[in-house]
């Protein structure tokens, strides 16, 4: 089952499957969100605040708006 | 001899660096040029064009740091610039070579901006930079399947440790950049039949720039209306979907690179993972703990050093004035020197070691890596108010100084945040209105102790301090339900690895941010300070005689002990009379409802030169003397001021609460007001922040006063 990358768990990964269409994709994709790609949550701000993810040797924030357009499965 | 053409007449080849943010490359650019740098403007944005030449082996090469960016379509003013320059239509402004500098750990990210640079037809070279940082990772790279795969030079350096800094001055030297004819080829994106017909038109050779050019050809004011209007004409005609094609270019130079990528780095597995620091650092509770205790560090020093050089560069100026008019006869010219230009020119360099030492610290916690998870951390505390967590910044910044902090404000890439991040950051109590402040509340706050550990006049200056924050947020506020945008906000950041900060490079954004606030903003405020000492120097003209001459009476009449009050007396006398105190007495009608007299409206015009004015406009007029250091002497001195009319203080406690509180809100800063001017290129946000500002405090003064009298 996919899920977007804003509901993965701290400390989980997960496989990027699609980043969904948005004005933002582009620049999701440039920072290097590719599908097949595998993301790690490590910090969650609190009270809904942005997201920390590592991407390959980057940590990488964002928000939970972009996060979402990020389609992903639980490893 | 025919080859002795003199060297100023050969021109040095260009070479721009360029590469993703947080690579290395002012690193880089530091070590190639040192001494050599110089800060230019790109024209029409605000972006330092940071440019330095390279002496190698006799010849010379001029280098321009570009500033960092993922890829050649630009999301923030900082990236437009790396795309002007390279896709500049001129061969002849183009830099001859761009240097493209990766971090070896984040291969795929760099091939993605080198392979745009490489299908844009440029000379390139690569320098996989933080080589030590890779091995530590277990990271090796095959350089030679990368060189196959793209037939440019490629170099592997570690800039911080200055391996490889030679090798790059070789290749520059040797010039060993080489132009590939494409990476991935464009025209499976867009009709070949369309660019050719771009090509023909603007004369270009390169396809991939063709399609650049119609991507942003449209909305690029460099080019003139017809030719906008072609492109405009021909995208509709053909029908290109510029998104969906950016997307599939995006999609197949990826692809490329994978493949790539999968051939040339071999990874050891069990890599380090390095977040135990960030468990701390961005920590739920700690990490806003921590923060909280970094900014009062921070402010800590810049308070307890910045003043000492600071009284340094203000006796500086005192003497050089008081050296100046002796040597000068005595008239206008001399008094135009030493009361208009020398103080106004201090009034420049006074700022210089908290600007310095403000943005020394930033470059630390940013060299660090540190404010990117600043950043991170306070983005959703700032959203609710229009803010961006990178406006968090020039917040901080202005506690000491609203300059830098605006300065600061570039960064943020969204319009609409930059903007209130520019109003807004003025309105946070800086280190100016502290002397204010001080005399203020020694004034009408009792120095008692409340509930056993509370200080009454700190408790009060806290809670100015907090006035200016809760300003800061209902502006904030209120702008961000007034402007209208359509771009959309977001937060992308790199939380990069944690590294002790290069000092070099510290000490360079000093000595560049410094630089850049005296030649930019220092001609404003020299040009203001002249105004405001024309109309304070000068008055209707019979009344100005009519004072000199009774002066001289007295003055011949004299004993040698009341010389220095009679001079006194006439130079208050002379200032109620200049322009300026005819001003004064003017707008006492709208200032007579915040409980000010004229002599405080006096005050409050010079004071728009800078907010510490008020010490020594006060000191002058109630002629206390020249001598403004002594600030108990200035207190006992309001104290006694009474009102002629009710018997009352003029400085009771609901006049100086209400002069405190127009201190926390007015626009008095004609530096700040040259920086906004210079950040928004314009006088439009200036004007529109000083009369806002203005009202603000305004009608806040008048609203403290009316409840506390």
């Amino acid at each position: 089952m996919f899920i977007t990358a804003d509901s993965i768990p701290v400390s989980r990964a997960a496989i990027i499957q699609e980043i969904l269409d948005s004005p933002l994709k582009i620049n999701l994709m440039e920072l290097g969100f590719l599908p097949g790609k595998t993301i790690t949550l490590q910090h969650s701000a609190p009270l809904g605040g942005p997201m920390a993810f590592r991407l390959e040797e980057t940590i990488l924030a964002l928000r939970k708006t972009e996060a979402s357009l990020i389609e992903v499965q639980l490893l | 001899m025919p080859e002795s053409i003199s060297p100023s007449l050969v021109k040095s080849p260009k070479i721009a660096i360029i590469g993703n943010p947080n690579v290395g490359k002012s690193t880089i650019f530091n070590q190639l040029t040192g001494l050599s740098q110089k800060i230019g403007n790109y024209p029409g944005v605000t972006v330092d064009k940071k440019t330095g030449s390279m002496n190698y082996q006799g010849s010379n090469y001029e280098i321009i740091d570009l500033p960092g960016t993922y890829s050649l379509y630009p999301n923030s003013e900082d990236e437009i610039i790396a795309h002007r320059v390279l896709n500049q239509l001129k061969e002849e402004e183009r830099p001859e070579f761009v240097l493209m500098v990766i971090d070896s750990c984040q291969l795929s990210r760099g091939l993605f901006l080198a392979t745009q640079l490489i299908d844009l037809g440029l000379n390139l070279a690569i320098v996989l930079n933080m080589a030590d940082i890779a091995t530590r990772k277990n990271i090796a790279i095959k350089t030679f399947e990368i060189f196959k795969a793209l037939g440019v030079p490629i170099l592997s350096t570690d800039a911080r440790g200055e391996k490889g800094l030679d090798q790059i001055r070789e290749l520059i030297h040797q010039q060993n950049f080489s132009k590939k004819s494409s990476f991935i080829n464009i025209e499976e994106v867009v009709s070949a039949t369309l660019l050719s017909e771009v090509k023909e038109k603007f004369k270009l050779s390169n396809s991939y720039q063709a399609y650049q050019l119609l991507r942003f050809g449209e909305k690029d004011k460099t080019f003139s209306l017809d030719d906008r209007n072609w492109i405009k004409a021909k995208l509709s005609e053909s029908q290109l979907q510029l998104d969906a094609a950016q997307l599939e270019e995006t999609k197949i130079r990826y692809r490329k690179i994978t493949s790539i990528v999968e051939k040339a780095v071999v990874k050891t597995p069990d890599a380090k993972q390095e977040s135990g620091i960030d468990k701390i650092l961005l920590h739920p509770v700690f990490g806003y703990l921590i923060f909280g205790a970094i900014l009062l560090l921070i402010f800590q020093a810049i308070f307890a050093w910045a003043t000492v050089p600071m009284d340094l560069i203000d006796g500086f100026f005192a003497s050089l004035a008081g050296w100046t008019s002796n040597l000068l006869p005595e008239g206008p010219l001399s008094s135009l020197i030493t009361e208009g230009i020398i103080p106004g020119i201090g009034g420049v360099v006074i700022f210089i070691p908290q600007i310095a030492m403000l943005f020394g610290f930033l470059a630390i916690l940013e060299d660090t890596g540190y404010m990117s998870r600043v950043v991170f951390l306070m983005d959703r505390w700032m959203r609710p108010f229009g803010l961006h967590g990178k406006s968090i910044v020039p917040l901080v910044s202005g506690v000491a100084c609203a300059i830098p902090g605006v300065m600061a404000a570039r960064n943020i890439g969204n319009w609409k945040e930059k903007i209130i991040t520019i109003m807004v950051t003025p309105l946070m109590s800086c280190s100016a209105r502290l002397p204010v402040y001080i005399i203020l509340i020694g004034l009408v706050v009792p120095n008692e102790v409340v509930f056993g550990i509370f200080n009454l006049q700190a408790v009060a200056l806290l809670g100015l301090y907090l006035l200016g924050v809760v300003g800061v947020l209902f502006t904030a506020l209120l702008l961000k339900n007034i402007l209208k945008t359509e771009e959309k906000s977001f937060l992308m950041v790199e939380l990069p690895t944690y590294r002790a900060p290069r000092w070099l490079d510290v000490l360079w954004t000093m000595y560049n941010k410094s630089k850049t606030f005296v030649f930019e903003a220092g001609k404003v405020i020299l040009a203001i300070s002249v105004i405001l000492w024309v109309l304070a120097s000068y008055g209707p003209p019979d009344r100005m005689d009519a004072i000199r001459a009774e002066s001289e009476v007295k003055l011949a009449q004299a004993s040698p002990d009341e010389i220095p009050v009679i001079e006194n007396e006439t130079a208050s006398l002379l200032l109620e009379n200049s322009f300026i105190g005819i001003m004064g007495r003017a707008i006492e009608p709208a200032i007579r409802p915040l409980g000010y007299d004229w002599k405080i409206g006096i005050a409050l015009i010079t004071s728009f030169a800078a907010r510490e004015v008020f010490v020594s406009t006060i000191a002058t007029i109630y002629s206390i003397g020249a001598d403004t250091e002594d600030e108990l002497t200035i207190r006992q001195k309001l104290n006694q001021q009474i009102n002629p009319e009710t018997g009352e203080k003029v400085y009771n406690t609901a006049t100086a609460f209400s002069l405190m509180v127009f201190y926390a809100f007015a626009m008095q800063c004609m530096s700040t007001l040259a920086v906004v001017y210079r950040e928004t290129k314009g006088w439009k946000w200036p004007l529109i922040q000083t009369v806002y500002m203005t009202a603000l405090a305004y009608f806040s003064a008048l609203l403290v006063y009316q409840i506390l009298s």
